[in-house]
């Protein structure tokens, strides 16, 4: 395409008008779902979900269509801005989502319905609500939000609209987690239709297997949602605690661990193809998960702090798995655990499950590979000249790999060093501080203290609660998305020192 | 038979020689006029100039008439292209191919498919760098042996033994020797010279020693007369080429130790990639430093495989200086492999002359009477004694009239394998190793054939 016909929206603009366009789009017919969704109950909000709906979707629609038809030209789209389109589109949805609750008055602060919003889209699951006595739509939006977020909005967009061109997976990759992209297929379109395929699947089986466990069809497919997304948003205020099921538990635990793994697996799996790296994930994922269930088992049957060994078991094990998948169910209040298992069950929040999953957190892999690492740094010390090659599965990875996974872990460390910090400088005490930055940033949702597991977020004043969001978009979008936009003032102040 | 070798560098030229030799009819194509030129004098055989990969070239040698192929230039693709273009010219021929690129040998999925073994068609492909770096890795899995040769379906072992000076053998005369293990001791080669064994010789430190021994006798066999082999466990491999790359590989599998050194960083990070429990070493020199640094006195085996024949001397030696028990060196270049007898390393091995062996031994089942151990010197022949033949009935010991400057290395009777004796008779059905050297193999035949 020549100069004189080139479109006046540059590619980078175009990127972000389609990014945000698609989002708010699929944050509209989101709404409308629940609009839909609501009649089936009382159905007094579905004029608010209904209009607002229908209005975001229109913006959205408008932005698609000023970035369609033109030419994008992929060089031109630097990495800055698919950063900057996806970190843009994940706000605009949180901004979006806050509305309606605002105009039913769920929450009268728009801070607060921010929040909420944000830990909805994040998939953290800490909420404000303290009064469960809501319209079923609200219930609903808590539980879609979380389940456009749990895939990926992009990844929802790239699937199902027609966003064909080559920008597109700036901003793909800007939101898929992990430590190499795993392209499934050479076309990117494919590749998240694949990911919403496998999570179409698991929303199937949750659903079903929900229905049997005797939840009522508004609870199943809203827990179903929320597990699924590992989001952890539940309609009962007591989340998962107040059906007192065994059956609705190992529901929730079973779909939650299927959550954690990485997509890419099943997809390999079903391919038949080499499940290599990914199984070896798979396993040190799952080694993790039992390990410390056993451990915080232990410790709670030493301080007895849980009657009876079935409980014990049966609490260690949801606990943990919840937290490890960032989902935030509660089944036991683990705050009022030994202190073992308190921090325990925090660390387990960092871990986090597999690259590529619904979930938060550092990730397994990077978990292996930074113990791999640190054991190779000793081994340096011995024998200077090795050659190191770091490995999962018998996959070697390049160095660059270990640099971006040591870079991320530092970065993750600065980031919930400073949000501890924000956080407290708030006026909340230090055990919530530590714990709910931790918590929002892995995107887990229950923390410790004042947001103990049986706690709503209201412990937390207004100034954290806009920490604890920021914290939610900057993990759920694995740290360097969000940061790398902060790059430039970085570059500025250089320039003039 | 008519035979083409296309490529007259050191795997052709031994190719050429031996197949000759054999009373085959050897057509050579080469490349460069210059070689042409001073090859028409060394070999008996037809030199065309040209390019072997080109079918002008091959038709008008005129390929009808051709029974084997052996592509064995310095270049893959042009080994390949000839290789292919021969078979479609003449599918009944049977096609070789020398292919350094691991790539290419990818393996043919039906097995069953006997027409094409190998990739692109080709009967046998050979990779010299993988053919060497699996002769390395018998020779540090049979500790004391340089090379080992199985016949017999396998239950038969010839062994290229070193004998040092701790070994029973040296300074004494041979017919004095431990017989614990049966084993027959064919032959010995001083400075790279072969001779078959007589009792009263008396071998040195140094020396090589032929031995034949069953399977099951061959390790304690070859660890006795070496003297003081013993079990190889950590193992530093200097060069992280292919044929180091491939060495580590092979001996991963085994309990060994490896440890490799590479001198390029970015070659050694590719190495390290792909191989798993091997520790791999960037060291920028041959330095007594770095060698000391990757525990060379320890070591129960160095073997010297860079690209660079002198620095892997120059490796070895110092590796032996330094305490590593056995040193083995790759050579590339056939002008060098006699210095190795003249240095203190163990062995030299190198990748044309295994090449052109395992082409010798591929070619052995199909046309070629006896195996040639192109670097030992040695030859070795297979025969069946068949029914009324006038072997039949003598005693070996008591055959030199009729086997000539050659030896029975051993018996396969009923599946058992005999190690002759002074007195042991030859029966019909019996398979015989026959042994010899320097051609003394060629009028052996007709005592093992039934009158006609």
């Amino acid at each position: 395409m020549n100069q004189i016909l080139a479109p006046r929206v540059g590619p980078g603009a175009a990127l972000i008008a389609m990014v945000v366009g698609g989002t708010l789009a699929a944050a509209g017919l989101g709404m409308i779902a629940v609009a839909l969704l609501a009649l089936t109950g009382d159905g007094e909000e579905i004029g608010v979900f209904a209009g607002v709906g229908a209005l975001v979707l229109i913006v959205g629609l408008l932005g698609i269509g000023l970035s369609s038809g033109r030419e994008r030209d992929a060089a031109a789209v630097r990495p800055y801005l698919g950063f900057a389109a996806v970190t843009l589109a994940w706000l605009s949805a949180a901004i979006v989502g806050a509305v309606p609750l605002l105009l039913i008055g769920t929450f009268g602060n728009p801070i607060d319905a921010f929040f909420e919003s944000m830990s909805g889209f994040t998939t953290t699951g800490a909420t404000l609500l303290e009064n469960f006595d809501q319209p079923d739509a609200v219930f609903w939006w808590r539980s879609v939000m979380q389940y456009l977020g749990g895939i990926g909005i992009v990844v929802l967009v790239v699937a199902i609209a027609p966003v064909s061109g080559t920008g597109i997976q700036r901003a793909f990759y800007a939101e898929v987690s992990g430590v190499t992209a795993d392209r499934l297929t050479p076309r990117i379109i494919d590749t998240a239709k694949i990911l919403a395929g496998i999570y179409g699947v698991l929303t199937a089986f949750a659903f079903i297997a929900y229905e049997v466990t005797g939840m009522s069809p508004f609870e199943a497919l809203n827990h179903t949602m929320t597990t699924v997304a590992t989001g952890g948003f539940s309609t009962n205020p007591e989340s998962i605690a107040g059906f007192d099921s065994v059956g609705v538990e190992l529901v929730a635990l079973f779909v939650m661990i299927l959550a954690g793994v990485n997509f890419a697996f099943y997809w390999r799996a079903i391919k038949g193809r080499d499940l290599m790296p990914q199984l070896a994930e798979v396993r040190a994922y799952l080694m993790i998960l039992s390990g410390a269930i056993v451990a915080v088992t232990i410790s709670l049957l030493i301080a007895g702090d849980v009657e009876g060994l079935a409980t014990t078991v049966r609490e260690a094990a949801f606990s943990v798995t919840t937290v490890m998948t960032g989902t935030g169910y509660v089944t036991g209040d683990f705050d009022g655990w030994n202190d073992f298992a308190r921090v325990l069950i925090v660390m387990m929040m960092f871990t986090g499950a597999c690259a590529g999953s619904t979930c938060g957190g550092i990730k397994v892999i990077r978990i292996s590979l930074l113990f791999k690492a640190a054991r190779q740094e000793i081994e340096r010390q011995l024998q200077p000249s090795a050659v190191q090659v770091l490995r999962m599965g018998g996959r070697p990875f390049s160095e660059q790999v270990r640099r971006a996974v040591l870079g991320f872990f530092l970065l993750y460390v600065l980031v919930y060093a400073l949000g501890s910090l924000a956080m407290a400088g708030t006026g909340v005490d230090p055990i919530t501080a530590i714990s709910g930055s931790a918590t929002t940033l892995n995107i887990v949702g229950p923390g410790l203290g004042e947001i103990g597991a049986t706690d709503s977020f209201t412990g937390i004043p207004e100034g954290g609660r806009l920490v604890g969001s920021a914290l939610m978009l900057i993990g759920r979008l694995e740290i360097f998305t969000v940061v790398a936009l902060l790059a430039p003032l970085f570059r500025s102040r250089k320039a003039m020192s | 038979m008519r035979v083409i070798v296309v490529g007259a560098g050191e795997v052709g030229v031994n190719l050429a020689r031996v197949l000759g030799a054999d009373g085959h009819e050897v057509t050579i194509i080469e490349n460069s006029p210059g070689r042409c030129g001073t090859l028409e004098g060394e070999l008996d055989a037809l030199v065309v100039e040209g390019n072997g990969a080109s079918p002008r070239v091959l038709r008008e040698i005129g390929l009808g008439r051709i029974d084997l192929l052996a592509a064995v230039t310095q270049i893959d693709e042009v080994n390949l292209i000839a290789a292919m273009g021969a078979k479609q010219l003449n599918p009944a021929m049977t096609t070789v191919a020398r292919v350094r690129d691991p790539d290419f040998a990818l393996e043919e999925e039906d097995e069953d498919d006997e027409s094409s073994r190998g990739p692109f068609g080709i009967d046998f492909v050979i990779d010299p760098d993988d053919a060497t770096a699996h002769d390395i890795a018998e020779a540090v899995l049979l500790p004391g042996a340089v090379s080992v040769e199985y016949f017999g379906d396998g239950r038969l072992g010839l062994a290229e033994v070193i004998v040092s000076e701790e070994s029973p053998l040296a300074g004494q005369p041979l017919s004095d020797r431990d017989r614990t293990e049966p084993s027959y001791i064919v032959g010995w080669t001083r400075a790279g010279n072969p001779k078959l064994a007589k009792g009263e010789d008396v071998l040195l430190a140094g020396d090589h020693l032929i031995v034949a021994a069953a399977r099951e006798h061959l390790a304690l066999t070859v660890a006795r007369f070496a003297g003081k082999a013993r079990e190889v466990k950590r193992c530093i491999v200097f060069g992280g080429g292919r044929i180091g790359t491939r060495l580590a590989q092979i001996l991963e599998s085994t309990p060994v130790r490896v440890t490799v050194l590479e001198r390029e960083a970015e070659q050694a990070r590719r190495v390290a990639e792909r191989l798993g429990a091997t520790l791999v070493l960037h060291e920028e020199g041959v330095s007594r430093d770095a060698l000391l640094q990757s525990g060379v006195g320890e070591a129960d085996a160095f073997i010297a495989s860079a690209g660079d024949d002198r620095a892997n001397l120059l490796a070895a030696l110092n590796a032996k200086r330094l305490g590593a028990d056995l040193c083995l060196s790759v050579v590339s270049r056939e002008e060098f492999v006699p210095l190795v007898d003249a240095l203190d390393i163990d062995a030299a091995f190198s990748p044309r002359l295994i090449t052109a062996e395992a082409i010798l031994r591929f070619v052995h089942t199909r046309a070629l009477r006896a195996m040639h151990f192109l670097r030992s010197g040695f030859e070795a022949l297979e025969l069946e004694v068949e029914d009324g033949a006038s072997i039949v009935g003598q005693e070996i010991g008591r055959t030199r009239g009729v086997l000539r400057g050659c030896r029975v290395g051993a018996v396969l009777r009923d599946g058992e394998v005999l190690i002759p004796e002074v007195g042991t008779e030859l029966r019909a059905g019996d398979r015989v190793l026959m042994l010899g050297v320097d051609g003394t193999l060629a009028g052996v035949e007709p005592a093992f054939a039934a009158p006609s």
